[in-house]
Order: C-alpha cells, then sequence, then structure tokens
C-alpha cells in the first residue's frame, strides 16, 4: 500500500470511528473501553514501525543463539547425513503457537532444500498435515528443487497426546535424526521428546509459548526460543523489512506496557497510603 | 491464484477483524459467531480433516510393510491396531443392543471398544506418561550440575522448594540452615583465600555468634523467618518465581498479539506458503 492510499484509509477508518462515537457508540462495551483503545494504539505502533521498514528504515536485531543455530542445525545433518526431524507442537491450527510453528517450518524446509537434507515432520493433526505440507511445497519451489519434494515428508501420526509422543520417540530412536527442532505448543510430551532427543545425541532448537514446558526444553535441549522470541523467528528467519518491523513495534509496546507497570505502582503506592491520585487498578483491569 | 492466495487472505481478515471486535462488541449474534459458531466450523473442518490423517498414516504404513522398510514389523502391529480400533468402533459392539445401542458403545462397559480403551489404550498411554518421572529426573540431574552461577542458583532454589515444601522441611530450624550457610560460607571462603587461618577464624567467629544469638533468642525453630525453609520457598514460589514467570507472559502476550494483527492484516502471509 502506498502513502496516500494508507493515510486514506487510516482517515476513513478514524471518520468512520468518529461517526459512531458521535452517534452514541450504540453496541460497544463501555467497560472495555480502555483496551479498545490499548489495542488500537498497540496495533497503530506495530504498524508505523511495519510502514518504517518497508520505507527503507534500518533497524538492529539482537542476535538470538537459536536462531542462528537453526542453520547450524540443517548444515550439521548435511554432513552427518542425517534427516532433521521438526515437530510442531501437539495442537491444532487455531493456536497460534502452531500457526508459527508451520511458519518457522516453511524457513527450515528452504534450508534443507538448499542444502539437499532429508526432512521428517509427524504431525499430530490432519490440518496441521495439509498446511505444514503446503509450506514445505512452496519452500522447495520458491529454492528451485521441487524435485526433493516429497508429500510424506510431512506425515500424520495420530492425535492422542501420548500415543504421538511414543510415535515421534520411535522415529527418533529408529531413524536417529542429527537435529531435531520443535516448534509450536506442548504439553507433558515436551520433555519426553526432548530427552529422547538428548539421549541419541541430537542437536536439539525448541520453540514454545506454552510457559509450563520451558523450563523442560531449557534444560533438555541446546537452545530454546522462549515465548516472543518464537514468534519473532519468522522476521529473524525471512528478513523481510515488514516483519522486522514489527518485531520492533513490539519491543516499543513492551517498553510502554514496563514503563506502564512502573507509573501504576507509583501511583498505586500513593493513593494507598496517601488517597491522593485515583485507583489505577480499577482502570486497567480487564472486565 | 486468487483462490489459493487472495481469497485465504480475505478470509483471515475478515474472520479475524470479527472475533477481535466481537469483544467490545454488545450483539448477540457476533457474540454467538465469535463465541460458538466459529469453534464450531473448524471442530467441523477438523473432523473432516481426520480422514485425510487416517488414510496418510495407513498409506505410510502399508508401504512400509510391501516394501519391508527398516521396523516395518511395527508398522503390521499398527495397521493391525488401526483395523481393530474400526472394528470395535463400527462393526463390532460385543453386546446386545439392550445393554447399549451404537454410538453409546464407545462408553458402556462390556463392550468391545470400552474394553479396548481400558485395557490396552489407557495402560500404553499411562504407561508413557510415567516415563516422565525418569525423564524429569535425567534432565533434573543435568539442569542441577553445578557448572556456573546460574546452575548453582537454580540447585540452590531446587533444593530450598523442594525440601521446603514437604513435612520435614518443617522441622528443620532455622539455626541449623544458619550454621548450614556459614559452613558454606566457610568453604567459599578457603576457596578464594586459599588461606587456613583466615578461614578457621570466619568459620569459628561465625558459629560462636549463630550460637550466642541462638541462647539469647532461646532456638526458636521458625525465627529468624528469613532463614526458615517453609518461609523462603515461599517467597522464591511467590515473589522472584512469579515475577518471572509474568514477564514471560507479557512478552508472549505481545508476541501473540503482534503476530495475530501481522496475519489479520496481511502482512504475514508465510502460513499460506508466501
Amino acid at each position: 500500500m502506498k502513502d496516500k492510499q494508507f493515510w486514506l484509509v487510516t482517515g476513513i477508518i478514524a471518520f468512520i470511528f468518529l461517526l459512531y462515537w458521535i452517534m452514541g457508540h450504540p453496541y460497544l462495551y463501555e467497560d472495555r473501553i480502555v483496551m479498545l483503545i490499548t489495542m488500537f494504539l498497540m496495533g497503530s505502533t506495530l504498524m508505523y514501525n511495519v510502514r518504517y521498514a518497508q520505507m527503507g528504515g534500518e533497524f538492529y536485531l539482537r542476535p538470538i543463539p537459536g536462531l542462528k543455530a537453526v542453520e547450524e542445525a540443517v548444515g550439521r545433518s548435511t554432513e552427518m547425513g542425517r534427516p532433521i526431524l521438526y515437530v510442531p507442537g501437539i495442537q491444532d491450527m487455531d493456536q497460534v503457537e502452531t500457526v508459527a510453528g508451520v511458519i518457522v517450518l516453511g524457513h527450515v524446509a528452504k534450508m534443507t532444500a538448499r542444502y539437499e537434507t532429508s526432512l521428517n515432520v509427524p504431525v499430530s493433526r490432519s490440518i496441521v498435515m495439509k498446511a505444514a505440507r503446503e509450506a514445505c511445497r512452496e519452500s522447495y519451489m520458491i529454492e528451485g528443487r521441487p524435485d526433493m519434494f516429497n508429500e510424506d515428508m510431512v506425515h500424520y501420526l495420530t492425535d492422542d497426546q501420548f500415543a504421538y509422543a511414543a510415535g515421534v520417540n520411535g522415529i527418533m530412536v529408529r531413524e536417529k535424526p542429527a537435529a531435531c527442532m520443535y516448534m509450536g505448543k506442548f504439553y507433558a510430551e515436551s520433555l519426553i521428546l526432548a530427552e529422547t532427543g538428548n539421549s541419541i545425541g541430537a542437536i536439539q532448537i525448541a520453540g514454545t509459548a506454552s510457559q509450563a514446558q520451558i523450563p523442560f526444553f531449557v534444560t533438555a535441549c541446546d537452545y530454546t526460543l522462549i515465548g516472543e522470541e518464537f514468534f519473532a523467528a519468522s522476521a529473524y528467519l525471512s528478513k523481510k523489512p515488514e516483519l522486522i518491523g514489527g518485531v520492533r513495534g513490539q519491543d516499543m509496546i513492551k517498553a510502554a506496557v514496563i514503563v506502564t507497570i512502573i507509573f501504576s505502582i507509583i501511583i498505586m503506592t500513593l493513593y494507598d497510603n496517601t488517597g491522593i491520585g485515583f485507583d489505577v487498578s480499577k482502570l486497567l483491569t480487564i472486565r | 491464484m486468487i483462490w489459493k492466495r487472495q481469497i485465504p487472505i480475505l478470509i483471515v481478515t475478515i474472520v479475524g477483524w470479527i472475533t477481535l471486535l466481537g469483544w467490545f462488541i454488545d450483539q448477540p449474534d457476533i457474540q454467538e459467531f465469535v463465541n460458538d459458531d466459529a469453534t464450531q466450523w473448524f471442530d467441523i473442518l477438523a473432523s473432516f480433516a481426520i480422514i485425510l490423517g487416517a488414510l496418510n498414516l495407513i498409506k505410510l504404513q502399508v508401504q512400509k510393510i510391501l516394501y519391508q522398510k527398516p521396523g516395518w514389523i511395527y508398522s503390521v502391529v499398527a495397521v493391525m491396531g488401526f483395523l481393530f480400533a474400526i472394528t470395535a468402533g463400527f462393526f463390532v459392539k460385543g453386546v446386545d443392543d439392550s445393554v447399549a445401542q451404537w454410538g453409546a458403545h464407545v462408553t458402556t462397559d462390556g463392550t468391545l471398544f470400552k474394553w479396548m480403551f481400558d485395557y490396552m489404550f489407557s495402560p500404553m498411554s499411562a504407561t508413557m506418561f510415567s516415563l516422565l518421572a525418569f525423564f524429569v529426573a535425567s534432565a533434573s540431574y543435568r539442569a542441577f550440575r553445578i557448572r556456573n552461577f546460574e546452575a548453582t542458583l537454580l540447585l540452590v532454589s531446587g533444593i530450598i522448594i523442594m525440601v521446603g515444601r514437604v513435612p520435614i522441611g518443617s522441622v528443620i530450624s532455622s539455626w541449623f540452615v544458619m550454621y548450614l550457610i556459614v559452613l558454606s560460607a566457610g568453604i567459599y571462603i578457603n576457596v578464594w583465600k586459599k588461606d587456613m587461618n583466615t578461614t578457621f577464624v570466619f568459620v569459628a567467629v561465625g558459629i560462636s555468634i549463630v550460637t550466642i544469638a541462638g541462647f539469647m533468642y532461646g532456638w526458636p525453630i521458625d525465627k529468624p523467618g528469613i532463614f526458615y525453609l517453609p518461609a523462603i520457598q515461599e517467597w522464591i514460589y511467590y515473589y522472584p518465581n512469579v515475577a518471572g514467570a509474568r514477564s514471560i507472559m507479557i512478552g508472549i502476550g505481545l508476541g501473540i498479539f503482534a503476530t495475530s494483527i501481522r496475519y489479520i492484516l496481511g502482512i504475514e502471509r508465510s502460513y499460506i506458503g508466501e
């Protein structure tokens, strides 16, 4: 979208919202207005940074060892002549982590196509199987190696959590992949997978936003993408300016959140102890 | 190309906006779509898609058997299990209609399907789950090996949490912990200074101070609180732990928000292979 078009669309949306507000904003949950405004502010910050990046603005991206290690892992597998095992979690495409996992899979597939390394992607949901296949197919096409793509490199095992863990463990023990990557949503099977991967001596990279599983991955894997790093993986790996801009926007919002927390603590402490100010928790609590 | 690119992006954008704004709009139809209809559509799609998955599974396993690839014998077990589950689910109930109708037979005791679930599936799932206990032990061993400052911190807080949460933790006097700290600090001083006299003076002074303080205050088991294990573990659990967890949660929340916005606005199109 060009600058003129962008501001035109933004202006129209703002005008419609203003009109709606003047008309008495029917059907709006008034007690959620703070959240709505915050959401628009956050969205605007992201959009500003995306557009800034699209127009040639340059940003510094902190190197993330886990993402640098992805290429290293693919290279290691190539040298050893063993496959790469990629596990996109055990949840369906309605989970944003699974979508992020499939996106990272696309980047990994590009590397495997480039290095001519075999890729094995066992999945636990049929829809994920279809999405992952498409991502891999496109990656192999982009790299000019459609001949290397084989539909069965992405294959379905089972929907059941522990049956899936058993199936993946079996693949690990039999095929002994040189690299195992776990990117998606995980539950209790995370440690079963990561420890088996560790026992076969594979280089392991994990990425998840499942908070309870992060310690297990940190313990058993060589590299772990924690929370937001995982969601930023696509931007890092693709190096597309619009995605990198989004990461910068995310960091700016995080800084704003930290400042809000600090100011809220000060205001709340003042209010509780001296009665000066107002109850900021009432304003910030999501209803 | 329009069917593979523009249409999917349009669907994601429209449904994404409706779902996002649905949280702020007090209109029953939109609420119903966001809370029920959209998720039900997904469930219906997923139910149809399972056929694709099942076909893929059986195709790969049969190929393995036919070409006698390494480990093909496991594929025989997989195919047999698959066929048995289909037979028990769709063709053989194992009981009369008076005991269980078709459909209800999957949860009724005595049916073939329930037997398979109770005596084959559940024990096998439990076996996999129980492996977790051993893996936790091996992972903890690796994590707790003292290699650097962080690993030491992890080990110390891990021990405090473990001991502080079990009954024996509450009978360990805070004075005992203080003696332990003096002795541990003595080891550190010895490593640092490498002088036996300094170490001896440090340990002797430390033990004397703790002993004198103990006699002065009457050796209460839970005082001072900062050396009482249940109190320390509670503090670690509710303050540093929660603070760390919340900071990760904020990062995850922002990551999810930013990723969702990228999908809704069509900035991120990798999910359709672009």
